[in-house]
């Protein structure tokens, strides 16, 4: 089972570098919103898998490294690349800020405030016409310029996230299997216990919220420059759902089973689109909601369950 | 102005309170947060719609209509909670998330994303007649009109509230309803079946519910497969807001929620009137989660 697995993993791994060499433009954009969402995935996994506190407000924090990066870019023109370490302060610091007041919280009321959480970016943002431009939407954002060449090809992009997806991935491993890491994992298993233990729950879940957040806030700069085009209904709850979606499908908590659940749904969200008749096409969630049902019902750990590897 | 602004708040507390109730319930008994619950009362008014255009008269379709919510709430509770109600919080959460997005993209199906209004001339004009019109030749400085529909939807809520609460005090259903919230297992071996009685509150809950989404229905005349998703999050603020788990709390968390959105969209900002409901919610949780009438929790090793 797990050599299968192991060589599945490694024929995507050499297919997924390939990808802009099949030409159609259509499938390429389709593979970089693919590999978008692996790095939001991955993102909320921290919360969700390694932590284990149920966040419904991610969505948040990818808007929130939207519009930051959307709107310096338009007023101030400022390049990506010295973007991406604004967007990571912003992430870090919102993050922070909704990890601080809801340290006590766990469950239930967690999820709910992280969700409103949400809601009210999305409203601020809606509503604060002065500075994001509210429902007109933030547009000609510039693209991504390289060494001062202007990137306007798709493949150019495609291997521009999957690189920053690289990053993140060799990132989020290095931090399960240290220290932080264990400690996220213990304050899951069970947080009194953890405590006793000596784990400092309210530095190891903030750290989690602005790790957390910051990936996030990455992937909304990066969406910004590439559609070049940003607007509050981008960010609504269902975003956030839509996330929670590929981590509970491929496994919470287990970093190879987040990136297959992303590359089986968000690929099937685009064929679905295509083959499924018109007025079936705006209700294509239903199966993702009865994917959430059907997953918790009979395979609640998800498609690869996370399990913890016996080190000596 | 004020006056008239409370009344409405009164109206759309009523409704809060109606939907805010089940959230309660099923929390009380079973500690899930049912996110479904907004769009039972969604398919409240979409039923309604679909009765009234069949020719069904108006009170009939009212009925039938609250009963297809029952039928909904209780098959909800069997096919979706029932297998994951002894597995972890998180997959019952989820589950829960997972019904809410089915039920709305079904609605979405099944009656199209397009706003619905129920025809004037299949509900009965009494509704729209005026039952205070101010100012009149009595009384000149206030400015006030309230409708029968408000009027009904008033005191039709406070007689539910109170044939609830008679329900869950004084009859043998209700009593054991209130022992398995205290002990789902102790409840069981006292012979009660508790599969049976939770299904019994989830159809309290979702009748109460299609009540609220009819009025609302006729109220703002205008219904659509999203509109489930804002109640459902207001009232379940409502319910925390009364202390979640507590019936009574969740009636004054829904009336109060109420006033304070339409005070707050008529005096602060209206851009920000769904803002209010989530900033009352966030409030709550952070510095008094147990709310108004709830009990405190003390977490256990």
């Amino acid at each position: 089972m797990k050599n299968y697995v192991k060589i599945i993993g490694l024929i995507i791994g050499i297919l997924l570098p390939l990808i802009p060499f099949q030409g159609i433009d259509y499938v390429l954009r389709v593979a970089t919103l693919t590999v978008l969402y692996m790095i939001l995935a991955l993102g909320l996994n921290i919360i969700v898998g390694f932590a284990g506190l149920l966040d419904l407000g991610y969505v948040g924090f990818y808007g929130i490294g939207a519009y930051v990066c959307g709107l310096i870019s338009v007023h101030f023109g400022w390049n990506f690349w010295s973007l991406i370490p604004l967007c990571i302060i912003a992430g870090a610091l919102s993050g922070i800020l909704l990890g601080t007041p809801t340290l006590r919280l766990t469950g239930d009321y967690f999820a709910i405030v992280t969700f409103g959480f949400a809601e009210l970016v999305v409203l601020i943002i809606r509503n604060e016409i002065w500075l994001t431009r509210g429902p007109m939407g933030v547009t000609g954002i510039p693209p991504i310029t390289f060494f001062g060449h202007a990137l306007t090809k798709e493949w150019q992009y495609y291997y521009i996230i999957f690189g920053l997806f690289l990053i993140i991935l060799m990132l989020i491993k290095r931090l399960e299997n240290s220290k932080i890491g264990r400690a996220w994992f213990a304050i899951r298993e069970d947080e009194i216990a953890a405590q006793c233990c000596g784990v400092n729950l309210v530095r190891y879940k903030v750290l989690a919220f602005a790790i957390s957040a910051s990936i996030g806030a990455i992937g909304g700069a990066f969406y910004a420059r590439w559609f070049r085009f940003i607007h509050p209904d981008m960010f609504k709850f269902w975003e956030s759902i839509l996330i929670l979606c590929l981590i509970v499908f491929g496994g919470m908590g287990n970093v190879w089973g987040v990136i297959l659940g992303t590359l089986v749904l968000i690929p099937l969200t685009e064929i679905l689109r295509n083959i499924l008749p018109q007025q079936f096409v705006e209700a294509r969630y239903l199966i993702f909601g009865a994917l959430l049902v059907i997953m918790m019902r009979f395979r609640p750990n998800g498609l690869i369950p996370f399990t913890r590897e016996n080190k000596k | 102005m004020l006056l008239q602004q409370l009344v409405n708040g009164l109206v759309l507390g009523c409704v809060y309170a109606l939907i805010a109730v089940g959230y309660t319930l099923v929390y009380g008994v079973i500690e899930l947060i049912n996110f479904a619950h907004g769009d039972i009362y969604m398919l409240g008014a979409f039923f309604m719609y679909t009765f009234l255009n069949f020719g069904v008269p108006f009170l009939p379709s009212f009925i039938l209509a609250v009963f297809c919510c029952i039928i909904v709430g209780i098959l909800l509770d069997i096919i979706a909670y029932r297998p994951v109600r002894y597995s972890e919080r998180l997959a019952a959460l989820i589950t829960a998330i997972g019904m809410s997005i089915f039920f709305e993209n079904m609605a979405l199906l099944i009656w199209g994303a397009d706003i619905k209004r129920y025809s004037a001339n299949l509900i009965p004009s009494f509704f729209r007649k005026l039952f205070i019109n101010l100012p009149n030749e009595h009384i000149k400085n206030v400015f006030l009109t309230v409708s029968y529909l408000q009027v009904v939807i008033i005191v039709l809520s406070i007689i539910l509230m109170i044939a609830l609460h008679l329900i869950i005090h004084k009859t043998k259903i209700g009593t054991a309803m209130r022992a398995i919230a205290q002990d789902k297992r102790a409840a069981a071996l006292m012979g009660i079946d508790v599969n049976r009685v939770i299904s019994f509150t989830f159809a309290l809950g979702s009748a109460l519910a299609g009540v609220a989404g009819i009025f609302i229905g006729m109220y703002y005349n205008s219904i659509y497969p999203m509109m489930g998703y804002i109640a459902g999050i207001k009232a379940f603020a409502a319910a925390v807001l009364g202390g979640i788990g507590s019936v009574p709390g969740a009636m004054l968390g829904g009336i109060v929620l109420g006033m304070a959105e339409t005070i707050g969209a008529g005096y602060i900002s209206s851009a920000y009137r769904h803002g209010i409901a989530y900033a009352v919610m966030i409030f709550v949780i952070l510095f008094n989660p147990a709310g108004l009438m709830g009990k405190k929790r003390v977490e256990k090793v």
